[in-house]
């Protein structure tokens, strides 16, 4: 049996918040994230390479959530490389940070993120948030076909 | 030291003459060199020593008044008297008004008058040269002065700039164990919810107060540090129109409470609309909030003065605070009201002040315990606001 597929990438290197999200997205899809703790993996994983060399460019995640402040590589730099790059450059990508300086949101837009969500002091307001965001980017938005990863339209 | 007198002068009855009238009347020692054409004048002039310039304006390579502007160009600190032959009051007049010390009509002179026009000439001359640099001096203290302040404008400036930035991270940073507190407590109240008994409930309950409340400080000093390095843009705005604004946004604050509202007379200002409406929005909340004890509220919001300098007031008659306190009341974090009658974290009315003072304005206010609360603000006049924001 195989694994199942990756659905989000979550890259937040607070073991706390990462919990509270898996939480708040549910039961049912917590088996289908995968959550790294630094740029430095999150770019790993979506680019194939190192410990993920045995990934798939075709196979990618529906969605990526990334935190701005992340250890060695920060989330606005992953965003810069994966949207630079024409084999990842078609994943959603979700800012979903404690940071609501203006340079940030301002600098996640410029280099493409496809959405800025502050991430909200009071938990309830939190868990509301990523449930709509989980129900949102996983059910009501239209995915990217899977040929802007296979290679045919590059 | 002999006075070194300098006398420039081609005619040799002439030279004799006033040789003999300054040795006769000379109370003072004196030196009288002879130079008998402006080339002349000009080169002896160069090697310095000079106190005195005797001038007559007839000379062979130069007459006129040009024969005095060209020394005076040449040493503007010399005084010089002119000599003039011809009797003719207008040149007389020409070379004084253009910076010559006197002027001496040859023919009408004596020993007595010419020492008189020589001292008085020095004198003039030495009191012109300390004005000069006593004017300096002060330009100079002045500009050190002002190299001083901008240069400590800076310095706070950057003080101000580095504390804000703090003062963002720190509550930034916050955020992150404060959600974790508040999402676990809960998530522990909904796991073991039934099996736990009341006291328990109880303090889970307290903890999420707890963060509740440090949630709200933490979101209201990120909101004036962000304040603190936000630009204001301000236009034309009315201020109607943003109360109105305001007021939709604490709607929710009076749920059926009877507020009599009188808002009116409130003029189109120069200001930033998005910071005015959060000075409104906070005004108007404390207004709503310490008017809770009252059977009937009344808010005022209206303005009085003139001449693109009104002056804007919000009055409430609730439950005011002592005049003791008012310096106080903006603060950041100083509250005048126990939390359990007021909530409140202590950062609104500092926002409101800070966003005042941003717009180059002035805040106060007026109150007496139980007999409402009167708070009142300026904005800059038009056209101050350059000077206002550089500040």
């Amino acid at each position: 049996m195989s694994e199942p597929a990756v659905e989000v990438l979550l890259a937040d290197d607070n073991v706390a918040d990462a919990e509270l999200i898996m939480l708040s997205l549910g039961e049912d899809l917590v088996g289908r994230i995968h959550h790294v703790y630094d740029g430095e993996e999150a770019l790993d994983f979506l680019l194939c390479r190192a410990s993920y060399a045995q990934r798939s460019f075709e196979d990618p995640p529906k969605l990526i959530v990334l935190d701005i402040k992340l250890p060695k590589v920060s989330g606005l730099e992953v965003l810069e490389q994966i949207k630079r790059d024409p084999r990842t450059r078609a994943i959603p990508v979700v800012l979903l940070t404690s940071s609501r300086l203006e340079e940030d949101v301002l600098r996640g837009y410029q280099l493409g993120a496809n959405s800025y969500v502050q991430k909200p002091v009071e938990f309830e307001r939190f868990r509301q948030i990523v449930r709509r965001l989980g129900a949102y980017w996983l059910a009501v938005n239209e995915p990217v076909p899977s040929r802007a990863f296979s290679g045919e339209s590059r | 030291m002999p006075i070194e007198i300098l006398l420039v002068e081609d005619d040799h009855g002439d030279v004799r003459l006033i040789q003999e009238m300054l040795s006769e009347a000379g109370a003072v020692p004196f030196s009288l060199e002879i130079a008998n054409s402006l080339a002349a004048a000009l080169e002896r002039l160069r090697a310095g020593g000079i106190d005195v310039l005797l001038l007559d304006l007839g000379l062979p390579d130069s007459s006129g008044v040009s024969t005095f502007t060209s020394v005076h160009a040449q040493i503007p600190t010399l005084p010089i008297i002119v000599l003039t032959g011809f009797g003719d009051p207008s040149v007389a007049l020409t070379v004084v008004q253009q910076g010559a010390q006197d002027y001496l009509m040859k023919g009408q002179v004596d020993g007595n008058l010419i020492w008189r026009t020589i001292r008085y000439a020095m004198e003039r001359q030495r009191g012109r040269r300390e004005l000069v640099l006593s004017e300096t001096r002060v330009r100079q203290l002045n500009e050190s002065l002002e190299r001083r302040v901008a240069d400590r404008t800076a310095e706070l400036a950057a003080a101000n700039r580095e504390l804000e930035t703090f003062t963002y991270s720190v509550s930034h940073d916050l955020r992150a164990p404060l959600r974790q507190i508040d999402g676990f407590s809960r998530i522990l109240v909904e796991h073991a919810g039934p099996a736990l008994d009341s006291k328990s409930q109880h303090y889970l309950s307290r903890i999420q107060e707890g963060t509740q409340h440090m949630g709200r400080l933490v979101d209201d000093l990120l909101s004036l540090a962000q304040l603190g390095r936000q630009d204001v843009h301000t236009r034309p705005t009315s201020l109607g129109a943003i109360v109105s604004d305001a007021l939709n946004e604490v709607r929710g604050d009076w749920g059926d409470r009877n507020i009599q509202w009188a808002i009116g007379g409130l003029p189109t200002v120069e200001c930033d609309p998005g910071l005015m409406k959060i000075v409104f929005t906070n005004l108007l909340s404390n207004a709503i909030k310490y008017t809770r004890q009252c059977e009937v509220a009344t808010i005022e919001v209206t303005s009085t003065g003139s001449n693109g300098r009104s002056t804007i007031l919000v009055r409430d008659n609730g439950v005011g605070f002592n005049m003791k306190y008012a310096d106080k009341l903006f603060g950041v974090f100083q509250r005048l009201h126990r939390a359990d009658q007021f909530e409140g974290s202590g950062v609104g009315l500092a926002t409101v002040q800070r966003i005042i003072h941003k717009h180059g304005g002035e805040i106060w206010a007026e109150s007496e315990p139980n007999h409402g609360a009167t708070f009142f603000f300026t904005l800059a006049q038009q056209g101050d606001h350059a000077v206002a924001e550089s500040a």
